[in-house]
């Protein structure tokens, strides 16, 4: 064809300076453009949090005595187990509810699922303190459960705030929206076709969910565990204003050292302990599955 | 249809208690009462008036901005460099700039506390903007990643070969490509800042204080009716935030 040379020459000749300069060149030009960032984040974070190791056993003099306490103190103990308890109590209903949630958000494609996603939205983007605020009103001697309890005749209900109960409400009401949106990530992806596919060699619908849809959900499931479990662990606000003392959580330890003893040290040292914890459970999480894939 | 009960019963639960908070930001009650004795307008007054609620008010959003700005700043060229080549030690770039999102935020509210209070910038935008800023990094640095990573290169050798320069191609190619990703990530970053409780209760103090680190401070110390108003509004300016777009999207059928 006669407009075949005009066509292809210019193709061929500019890819070769194109990619090259918008490759940046290599080797510095690299460095030179992940610099700025790497080095705030080397410098304004990586420092910081080294700087809480180091209080951990040297304030306030070095050695590893608070460490010895959090595992000896029976009170310490007993508030590691407690956070460790309640993170899995919130993720196991966190999954419990999220599940059917965004399965429906995900099979469906109508106003049904809009609506979901409009909700689940909102829900994510409103602050823990909006949220937990909220709880504190529901929940209060004033609020409306106190109130349904006196219409039905059932004089006054047990206290509901500042007990593990509300602590633990708030906390899956906050990360349910994590779960469901790690949950519709995998789940939108599967195929539907495969479905049809189990349906019409004679799965019933049960079945066909359960050999096809459910195993291939997993890694959702897995996703939104890890998140929420994790972020659970070291929750802060929600435990402080919903919780009781007597039954502590790990950020309500570390609160509670810094205001009322001043305990930079201690506070520390249960921070790196928690730093620990998260860190290994991402660890192998990353080693299984990879830590790119848990924000979706 | 069980599973469609169960997910309906479920975004009552979700939804429910923020919307339990409008009516009772109109409500008479000095405490938290529910439901409402009488409606007035009278604390939303209160709070416009009140500069203990609006210098937080104005606070969180010089925060927030300046975050964004200063996240994207450092976000977007890194983005280009981590995306477009191979280098050593590319995992490990990586993994240093996931970390702040791995490291539970209490354990950095205190490292922050400590390390600024050394460098005598906590209680101030300065101190806070750092902090959010490294919080923010790794939330944006995935968005655009994963743009980049979706992002046609042959878009670009066409610019070039039709004989466009470089500057102009990236001006005026890869940039209006790239824009949903880049503003979705900017607004990530805006969020997350004006979101952000633990570390602005550690380190914001009482000049820099943000929304969220007065409201816990008010709730813990008085149960200030102001709250409400404060917490409807963000509700309402959070309805609008994910209501609108999903609308935009629907009308302009894009799959993003």
């Amino acid at each position: 064809m006669a407009a075949t040379p005009v066509m292809t020459n210019p193709v061929r000749f500019a890819p070769v300076g194109a990619t090259r300069w918008l490759r940046f060149g290599r080797g510095t030009t690299i460095w030179l453009l992940l610099a700025p960032a790497g080095l705030f984040l080397a410098l304004l974070f990586v420092v910081p949090i080294g700087y809480v190791l180091v209080l951990s056993v040297t304030d306030p003099t070095v050695s590893l005595n608070h460490f010895r306490r959090i595992v000896t103190v029976p009170l310490y103990t007993s508030v590691m187990l407690n956070t460790f308890r309640t993170s899995l109590i919130v993720t196991l209903t966190c999954l419990f509810l999220g599940y059917p949630f965004a399965y429906v958000m995900a099979r469906r494609n109508d106003v049904v699922s809009l609506i979901l996603l409009i909700i689940v939205g909102m829900s994510f983007w409103t602050g823990f303190v909006v949220r937990t605020y909220a709880w504190l009103v529901i929940l209060g001697n004033r609020g409306p459960v106190v109130a349904a309890f006196g219409a039905l005749g059932l004089g006054k209900p047990p206290q509901l705030l500042f007990t593990s109960f509300s602590s633990t409400l708030g906390m899956t009401h906050i990360l349910l929206p994590y779960m469901v949106l790690a949950l519709y990530g995998v789940m939108k992806k599967i195929d539907v076709g495969l479905l049809r596919a189990a349906a019409s060699l004679g799965a019933r619908p049960n079945r066909a969910f359960r050999e096809v849809f459910l195993p291939q959900s997993l890694p959702g499931v897995v996703n939104g565990s890890v998140l929420v479990f994790t972020i659970c662990l070291g929750f802060y606000v929600t435990p402080i204003l919903l919780g009781t003392p007597k039954d502590m959580m790990i950020s309500q330890l570390i609160n509670q050292q810094i205001e009322e003893l001043l305990a930079w040290g201690f506070a520390s040292a249960l921070a790196v302990v928690l730093l620990v914890a998260t860190t290994t459970l991402l660890v192998v999480y990353n080693r299984f599955v990879g830590l790119d894939r848990l924000w979706g | 249809m069980i599973p469609l009960g169960l997910a309906i019963s479920v975004a009552i639960f979700l939804i429910a208690p923020i919307l339990i908070i409008v009516p009772m930001s109109f409500s008479t009650s000095i405490s938290f009462a529910f439901p409402p004795p009488a409606y007035w307008l009278g604390y939303y007054r209160a709070y416009f008036s009140n500069p203990e609620w609006l210098i937080p008010t104005a606070n969180s959003f010089i925060v927030a901005f300046s975050t964004m700005l200063v996240t994207m700043l450092l976000v977007l060229p890194a983005c280009f460099a981590f995306v477009r080549n191979r280098f050593a030690g590319k995992g490990l770039v990586n993994q240093l700039f996931l970390l702040p999102l791995i490291v539970p935020q209490v354990v950095s509210a205190l490292g922050y506390y400590g390390f600024l209070s050394r460098l005598r910038i906590v209680g101030t935008h300065l101190g806070l903007i750092v902090a959010h800023t490294a919080l923010a990094m790794p939330v944006s640095f995935l968005v655009i990643c994963a743009a980049l990573k979706g992002y046609d290169r042959n878009l670009e050798r066409a610019a070039m070969s039709a004989g466009a320069g470089p500057l102009r191609t990236f001006l005026w190619v890869t940039l209006p490509v790239l824009r949903p990703g880049i503003l979705v990530a900017a607004l990530f970053a805006f969020l997350q800042s004006f979101n952000e409780a633990v570390v602005a209760i550690f380190i914001s103090g009482r000049d820099a204080a943000t929304l969220p680190k007065k409201m816990f401070e008010s709730i813990r110390l008085e149960s200030d009716p102001i709250i409400a108003v404060v917490s409807s509004l963000l509700t309402g300016a959070v309805l609008l935030g994910v209501v609108i777009p999903l609308l935009f999207r629907r009308k302009t059928g894009r799959a993003t």
